[in-house]
């Protein structure tokens, strides 16, 4: 085996040697016991010996060089060997410090520490039961000794809580409108525009067109489809209702596309009915129908919900008066729509009872103000109230 | 544990019997110490081992532990399997370079080539009124050496099986015997029988809170989970019986399923036995764990002479108790 030559410590306390000089070259013959260099101490010049017989290699320091003691600086070989490869400085391991740590010292992982909440404290076993029962810590209070939060405590909470809580994993077209829904709550601006409008009118257009549709196109002529027409027409003449917030200012948008919100097994899908304002209401009705039957199929195509710049849900057929709806940015605005309920209202002065539906425009205010969205309802209101003159 | 059981002997007793059926069985097995032989020591551990084995194996030495425990050492590395007996644990402090510069590293530094398989016999424990420098429990000074193993048998049975175990064993073994201890009956079966060295036995079964003691600490503990039952908490007391090898399994297991641990050992509390079982539940329960653990030892003074003062120092029944109730209490 070959032998290495290290710097020697000569006294206790001696951390480095001088190396005055080799007596040996590399490549010498040295025999075992023969001078092999001399080295400097703070008290006087000794001479090494060679701790083995062989041939002198690998040869790393050079006379004058202050080397640490206990490092290797040549190696003495036998025929045939060949210095080992480089390893790890045999400095004294006090000093090792670029030197791996040592793996030894650790008797076992210290424990990941486990999330912090604030307030009271919690014991280690309770928390993990928490988490995995899937418990609030925070509304549990502690029956410890000084409050803290016990196994007990969680097990209690899981107790009265029933049933092990269940954790729904929402399918896609939820877990997308969860996302859509809060970035466009949390990013913009909304304000809502109501109006009561009496949809007499409407119903009686929706008596007198119905029957000619169901009979040409066999499809029956809802109150969405003739809101769809006539919102469309309305956007025409309110084109910041038609806009959209984008971060270079406000951009307007050619076509009316009016998206239609339908309820899914598994959340809302709003098809899109393009340029609703100059198409046939019969189209609009067949393209309303062939779209919700795809969605409630789940074979909604890519085409059928992109392009919207203005949307409609109506609730009104789960007997909803009225409720606010969320935008779908980009587009700029959402109509909800109540059911058409019979209302006492005044009618020329005196009581009277009217079909009566509550419109709710939300409203983006980077793009729409109180006065566009209110111009724009005054319009819609016109046309519910007097279809026949805005289909025309 | 071997099914005829039916006498008992005094802890004493099953020391005497170990070492006796150790020396017929092996003519290796000599014992040397203060007092061993005609005397059999001041608490007659020994006495009538001379008698059956003469002077040349069971050999009164001079009042000098550090020289005879030398001798223990050098004799073990020639051939012999001696058992050391170090009257007063205190003393060990005279023997530490030959245990744990020696002894202990005998083994590794030959490159296997020696051996040293001798026994340590000494004692621990206070309240036995015998004042700071004879009552001290410092067998956590050799479980910090590699090399050592260290043993802290609890009843007759144990002792026994793991005494034996001990001098069969071919590295340096050190026995920690409560000097309260020596008359504490048990059963001992009469048949053959050794114990593994490094295999914690679980004392009682509990559910509520896990109480790991040592030597005559166990007998603490058993009496305090009497004391716990009676308001209905089911403390377990867990035995490492050896403190290297330490059976850490055992004492986390039962850690996981209680919850709840306290470590009780008579020596130091600090920088002390406690202290690591204590590392070892942590690390491995965490995660299990309703309560800190709870560490009682020896406190931190020397062991005073006046027994009211002497008692206060040590953990007891009553104070086991109390911190287990402390522990399972809600408010």
């Amino acid at each position: 085996m070959a032998t290495s030559v290290v710097m020697p410590a000569l006294e206790l306390a001696q951390e480095t040697g001088k190396l005055v000089a080799w007596r040996k070259k590399e490549g010498d013959s040295v025999s075992k016991g023969e001078p092999l260099l001399e080295v400097e101490t703070d008290k006087a010049v000794v001479e090494i010996e060679a701790p083995a017989d062989g041939v002198l290699a690998a040869v790393t320091a050079q006379a004058g060089a202050v080397i640490a003691v206990g490092k290797t600086i040549a190696w003495i070989l036998r025929p045939g060997e060949t210095p080992p490869a480089e390893t790890a400085p045999a400095d004294s391991g006090r000093h090792a410090a670029a030197a791996e740590p040592v793996a030894a010292a650790t008797s076992a992982p210290v424990a990941a520490r486990a999330a912090g909440k604030g307030g009271g404290r919690i014991s280690p076993k309770a928390r993990r039961f928490a988490q995995e029962h899937g418990i609030d810590l925070a509304m549990l209070r502690g029956s410890g000794s000084e409050g803290e939060i016990l196994t007990s405590d969680v097990e209690a909470a899981i107790a009265a809580a029933g049933a092990p809580t269940q954790v729904e994993v929402p399918g896609s077209i939820w877990r997308l409108m969860a996302e859509r829904t809060l970035q466009s709550w949390t990013t913009v601006p909304h304000f809502f525009v109501v109006r009561d409008v009496d949809a007499g009118a409407l119903n009686e257009t929706r008596k007198q067109r119905g029957p000619a549709i169901e009979r040409e196109r066999s499809v029956s002529l809802t109150h969405t489809d003739l809101l769809v027409a006539l919102v469309a027409r309305a956007l025409a003449r309110h084109p910041r209702v038609n806009a959209s917030w984008t971060p270079k200012g406000i951009r307007s948008n050619e076509e009316i596309n009016i998206g239609v919100a339908i309820a899914v097994a598994d959340g809302v899908v709003a098809t899109v009915i393009k340029n609703a304002g100059q198409i046939a209401l019969g189209d609009i009705s067949v393209q309303r129908r062939d779209l919700a039957e795809r969605a409630k199929g789940g074979r909604t195509r890519p085409a059928d919900i992109a392009g919207a710049t203005f949307t409609i849900s109506n609730l009104g057929m789960y007997h909803v008066d009225a409720f606010t709806a969320i935008i779908s940015p980009p587009q700029a605005a959402i109509l909800a729509v109540g059911s058409i309920t019979d209302r006492v209202v005044p009618v020329d002065g005196r009581p009277a009872v009217r079909p009566i539906v509550t419109l709710t425009l939300s409203c983006d205010h980077r793009v729409i103000d109180g006065a566009h969205g209110a111009l724009f309802m005054n319009d819609l209101a016109d046309a519910v109230r007097d279809p026949e003159k805005w289909l025309q | 544990m071997p099914e005829v059981i039916a006498r008992e002997l005094t802890f004493g007793e099953a020391i005497r019997e170990a070492l006796a059926e150790e020396m017929r069985r092996d003519s290796r097995v000599v014992i040397l110490g203060e007092d061993v032989a005609e005397a059999g020591t001041p608490f007659k551990v020994l006495a009538g081992l001379v008698q059956e084995f003469g002077p040349e194996r069971v050999v009164d030495t001079p009042i000098s532990e550090a020289g005879f425990t030398g001798i223990g050492v050098g004799a073990a590395m020639t051939g012999l399997r001696p058992v050391v007996d170090i009257m007063f644990g205190d003393f060990i402090t005279l023997t530490m370079d030959q245990m744990a510069n020696q002894a202990a590293k005998v083994h590794y530094m030959s490159g296997g080539m020696w051996k040293v398989p001798m026994v340590m016999r000494t004692t621990l424990g206070a309240t036995r009124r015998s004042a700071a420098q004879h009552s001290q429990s410092l067998h956590a000074w050799f479980c910090h050496i590699p090399g050592l193993k260290v043993i802290m048998p609890s009843t007759p049975y144990d002792v026994k099986g793991l005494l034996k175990a001990a001098i069969r064993d071919d590295n340096p073994v050190i026995v920690f015997e409560d000097k309260m201890m020596y008359k504490l009956k048990g059963p001992v079966p009469v048949e053959e029988y050794t114990i593994p060295i490094g295999k914690a036995d679980i004392k009682r079964a509990g559910e509520d809170i896990t109480i790991v003691a040592t030597s005559s600490m166990v007998q603490v503990a058993l009496g305090a989970a009497v004391m716990l039952e009676e308001i209905g908490i089911s403390a377990e007391v867990v035995d490492p019986r050896t403190l290297w090898p330490l059976d850490e399994h055992t004492l986390v297991e039962s850690a996981k399923k209680t919850s709840r641990a306290i470590v009780i050992d008579e020596g130091y509390a600090r920088y002390g036995t406690t202290a690591e079982l204590a590392s070892v539940i942590v690390e491995g329960a965490f995660f299990h764990l309703d309560q800190p653990v709870a560490r009682m030892g020896a406190m931190h003074v020397p062991i005073p002479f006046s027994p009211p003062l002497e008692d206060a120092t040590v953990p007891t029944e009553r104070s086991v108790f109390d911190v287990a109730r402390a522990l399972c209490s809600k408010r």
